[in-house]
């Protein structure tokens, strides 16, 4: 459910490869004095230096209950941390897709066909704020997110008892399947049927466990206390933040978590991509996390070759076609679209950071399989044929695209071209960034077609199938699925996926049923799956690019080390 | 103050008439207007501004002549893909990029750069670059021009017309007409222009207008028109109101009542031509505003909607490959600037010919 600006969005790699093997290995090695420490999850650089400067993209909220922006879920990475966590290894070297235990002993004992998950706290862990950290700070904390109206809120549906805070979020005050122990420490969670994507779900920031005297409503200045190597000593929305040492967190006290070598992390928050680059360029600051801008790309490309790392990431820029609306329930109409769009032409608009894609699934899961052949290289006299064929020619189109921001809007007027030419009669329909999804998220504005994209909330194929294209989950309001694509056979074959047991979630078996279910979608041409993102991590020299750790969706700030 | 020669001047009549008589000439006489005309034709620089505005409007109505005669490209149609043939060989409009995979890790051929000037080396298209879609620069620069100039003119004509008509009703009959019209006018003058512009352009480029049996889209430039219209209204009524209360004192006004000469004649037949010299001058100073305040809202994406071209909205494409195509923003802006330049000289110099002491000002 995570959309972020396309050009505000600077984090990022995955090259996720499966969740089978727990390999390690490899590891970043850091200059100087430097020193490395083994885990079980890789090879930790601990080279400690007082301070960290950094630009960062500007963000929604600061609070872990509220946030769906990737640039604070790279922040709550090291402040955060949940019952379980995903590895902080680079992708490359490790598997970084691996759930591994946070605040839990372990990841989980999974008991009752697969439907109760029993956890145990560690022990004596406490917040930076001083207060020890119970279990029943996970019921709050689940709680909080459904009295905050939390984006994250969906992705409890499965719990136990959670109807009630389902039809009344703010008066939510108990939820019956989560059942906790301050005392012995442990957390039981009881599930209505088995859901092959939980563990995923216990690892993303909106369960993120917070204080219980962590107030139900937005906490920034600062955020609430934190259970992480960092905590968040300051925020100015749009301005600036600070990371500081968590006082109270031990050495090492969560394997695989880094106990960080920056004392203070300092953030200058922009949106403006070039201002962003030119401070890390002279210095200034030592790290970018916003993407470099396109146009200076071949420059800075050029000029600071070993500073700059590119990453592949798990997300996909498409078209959605509504097919409850004509022309596109046609089948006819969403073919010709799809032969009508140069893939490669919308790369080049992205200045090369992009992918051609025509799966919707990115290449970087286990469960994708790439259509061979290309079921719609780019044919516009196909195209035409179609739409004579399909009887729509001459249909008044309207095409939906963000309208502040140049790319998307760009996108979108060559969409709005293409679609001209095969014979639609297409209009442009930008609107601003701010409510762009909530508006096409409204059945009312009844959208045809427009520009959409989605990253990654974890690694698993319900995020997107489920999600987006699953005629299950298509609502009146705040719909994320708006092509209102409902095709029955498949609707089913995701259930039966989402529902299998976690041990059975990455059999190669289930994975091949994820990679037919994205063959019957291009088979439908439900969308028009264009690209997969590259993003860009701009180092300073004074920083060891060798350190740089990316894992499935972010660099790892608390590794970064100096030369 | 009278000057010699091909200087500027500020004649007045008098200062005029004496220096006839000087001559020996006989005096003769002439209606302000031959006046105002014989002061504007001595101000070269004036008229150099309007020869100026006058080709820039005629090189923009000539657009399509462009299209069909020399670059061959319409402004909306996107050429991401093609190439053109310079010196014998084919250039891409849109350089190519790409990524490829190597053990893992993305290798970026970079592109996406825009071709640049081409000065008709590729026979008239891209003669100035192409945009980020590969449209051709100059067919946009000119569509462009010929919607900001539009927009400018018919919004400062209609911004004229309601404020000529407003400040009449007020000036002419005061009290709870003028009061109500003199509110309508403050409640505007308290919003900045650019702010008041772009929170009517935003809720209008939504849904459209559709009142009082008027039906625009949102990407209509009407709504762009009635949008800056609206927001100039005061600027140009509220001097108008305090000349006319002055005028309606007048004996003029005073013997046409006497005469039984009704209101609406009176507004229309002896105060309005006294202040038509008022109206010229700002009517000319205002389309620079309205131009400006076009470029400014479409620029913040209140204004004329993609993919139709104004001179804003291309500055807003180019802002982001200033660095390597700073065609694309850097015309637009060389546009604007000449033209409001030319306007304004222009509008200056008409002023000083109607009325040499007048301080006709647009302040906002």
């Amino acid at each position: 459910m995570k959309r972020v600006r396309s050009v505000a969005i600077a984090t990022v790699v995955a090259a996720g490869l499966a969740l089978v093997v727990s390999a390690c290995g490899g590891g970043s090695s850091s200059g100087g004095s430097s020193t490395t420490s083994s885990s079980s999850t890789g090879t930790l650089s601990t080279a400690t230096y007082p301070t960290l400067n950094v630009v960062w993209g500007t963000t929604d909220y600061m609070d872990p209950g509220l946030s769906y922006r990737l640039e604070s879920w790279q922040l709550f990475q090291d402040t955060y941390l949940g019952l379980v966590y995903k590895a902080h290894v680079s992708c490359l070297t490790g598997n970084c897709t691996k759930i591994m235990p946070g605040l839990a002993t372990t990841i989980g004992t999974v008991t009752n066909g697969a439907k109760t998950y029993k956890f145990t706290l560690r022990k004596g862990l406490k917040y930076s704020n001083g207060e020890p950290i119970k279990a029943s700070d996970f019921t709050h904390t689940i709680i909080r997110d459904f009295n905050m109206q939390s984006p994250g809120i969906g992705f409890f549906s499965n719990i136990v008892g959670i109807g009630a805070c389902e039809a009344n979020p703010t008066k939510c005050k108990s939820i019956s399947g989560i059942v906790t122990d301050d005392k012995a420490g442990t957390i039981t969670i009881n599930l209505n049927t088995p859901e092959s994507d939980f563990e995923y779900v216990l690892s993303i920031p909106f369960t993120s466990v917070v204080p219980g005297s962590t107030p139900n409503k937005d906490t920034e200045n600062p955020p609430p206390a934190a259970n992480g190597p960092y905590y968040i000593a300051s925020y100015n929305p749009s301005k600036s933040f600070v990371l500081k040492r968590n006082p109270n967190w031990t050495k090492d006290e969560i394997p695989g978590i880094p106990n960080g070598n920056p004392d203070v992390i300092h953030g200058t928050m922009t949106d403006d991509l070039a201002r962003a680059a030119q401070l890390t360029a002279s210095g200034q600051d030592e790290y970018d996390e916003d993407v470099l801008p396109t146009d200076q790309l071949p420059h800075y490309k050029s000029k600071y070759p070993s500073q700059i790392k590119f990453w592949t990431n798990p997300s996909t820029y498409y078209f959605f076609m509504n097919q409850r609306l004509k022309p596109f329930n046609n089948l006819k109409v969403r073919q010709a679209v799809n032969y009508a769009i140069n893939r490669q032409q919308l790369v080049n608009l992205r200045g090369g950071l992009g992918i051609q894609t025509w799966n919707f699934l990115p290449p970087v899961y286990p469960q994708y399989k790439k259509i061979t052949p290309n079921p719609y290289p780019y044919n516009l006299t196909k195209a035409k044929q179609l739409i004579q064929q399909s009887g729509m020619a001459g249909t008044a189109v309207k095409v939906y695209t963000i309208g502040d921001v140049s790319v998307d809007l760009s996108t979108a007027e060559y969409l709005q071209g293409q679609l001209n030419k095969i014979g639609l009669k297409a209009t442009l329909k930008p609107l601003a960034g701010a409510n762009y999804f909530t508006i096409m998220g409204n059945q009312q504005t009844k959208a045809q077609i427009g520009f959409t994209d989605w990253f990654e909330d974890f690694p698993y194929p319900t995020d997107w199938f489920n999600t987006l294209l699953n005629g299950a989950t298509i609502h009146p309001v705040h719909n994320n699925n708006y092509g209102n694509v409902s095709i029955p056979a498949q609707n089913k074959a995701m259930a039966q996926l989402a529902a299998l047991p976690p041990s059975q979630a990455l059999s190669p078996s289930t994975n091949a049923k994820w990679a037919a279910i994205d063959k019957a979608m291009s088979d439908d041409a439900a969308t028009v799956p264009y690209l997969n993102g590259i993003l860009t991590s701009f180092f300073s020299t004074k920083l060891d690019v060798a350190c740089d750790v990316f894992d499935d969706n972010q660099d790892d700030i608390a590794q970064f080390c100096q030369k | 103050m009278a000057t010699t020669g091909d200087e500027f001047t500020l004649d007045t009549a008098a200062e005029l008439a004496a220096e006839e008589g000087s001559a020996g000439k006989e005096i003769q006489g002439r209606s302000p207007w031959a006046l105002a005309w014989r002061r504007l034709r001595r101000n070269y620089v004036a008229l150099g501004s309007l020869a100026v505005f006058i080709l820039v409007v005629v090189a923009c109505l000539c657009a399509p002549l462009y299209v069909s005669h020399v670059s061959h490209i319409p402004p909306n149609e996107v050429r991401l893909g093609d190439s053109v043939v310079k010196n014998g060989q084919k250039v891409p409009v849109i350089s190519n990029g790409h990524t490829k995979i190597v053990n893992g890790v993305p290798v970026i051929q970079t592109g996406g750069i825009p071709i640049g000037a081409q000065y008709g080396a590729t026979g008239g298209a891209y003669f100035l670059g192409a945009d980020e879609l590969g449209r051709d620069v100059v067919t946009r620069l000119l569509y462009g021009g010929k919607n900001s100039l539009f927009i400018g003119v018919t919004s400062a004509a209609i911004t004229t017309i309601v404020a000529v008509i407003l400040a009449l009703l007020a000036g002419y009959f005061g009290g709870a007409t003028d009061w109500v019209i003199s509110r309508f006018f403050d409640l505007i003058w308290a919003f900045p222009v650019i702010l008041l512009g772009i929170a009517l352009g935003t809720a209008l480029s939504v849904n459209g207008f559709h009142h009082f049996g008027i039906n625009l889209s949102g990407s209509s430039l009407w709504i762009t028109i009635g949008v800056v219209a609206f927001v100039f209204i005061p600027y140009i009524g509220r001097p108008l109101r305090g000349q006319i209360l002055a005028l309606r004192q007048r004996e003029f006004v005073e013997a046409a009542t006497a005469q039984g000469a009704g209101p609406i004649r009176i507004m229309f037949t002896e105060v309005l031509p006294n202040i038509a010299s008022t109206v010229l001058v700002l009517f000319t100073l205002i389309i620079a505003a309205c131009i400006l305040t076009e470029v400014g809202l479409s620029f913040l994406g209140a204004g004329v909607q993609a993919p139709n071209p104004s001179w804003g909205t291309m500055i807003e494409e180019g802002q982001n490959q200033l660095a390597t195509a700073p065609q694309i923003s850097l015309y637009a802006g060389l546009a604007i600037a000449v033209t409001v330049l030319a306007i304004n000289i222009f509008g200056d110099g008409l002023r000083d010919a109607l009325d040499p002491r007048a301080k006709v000002r647009i302040e906002h």
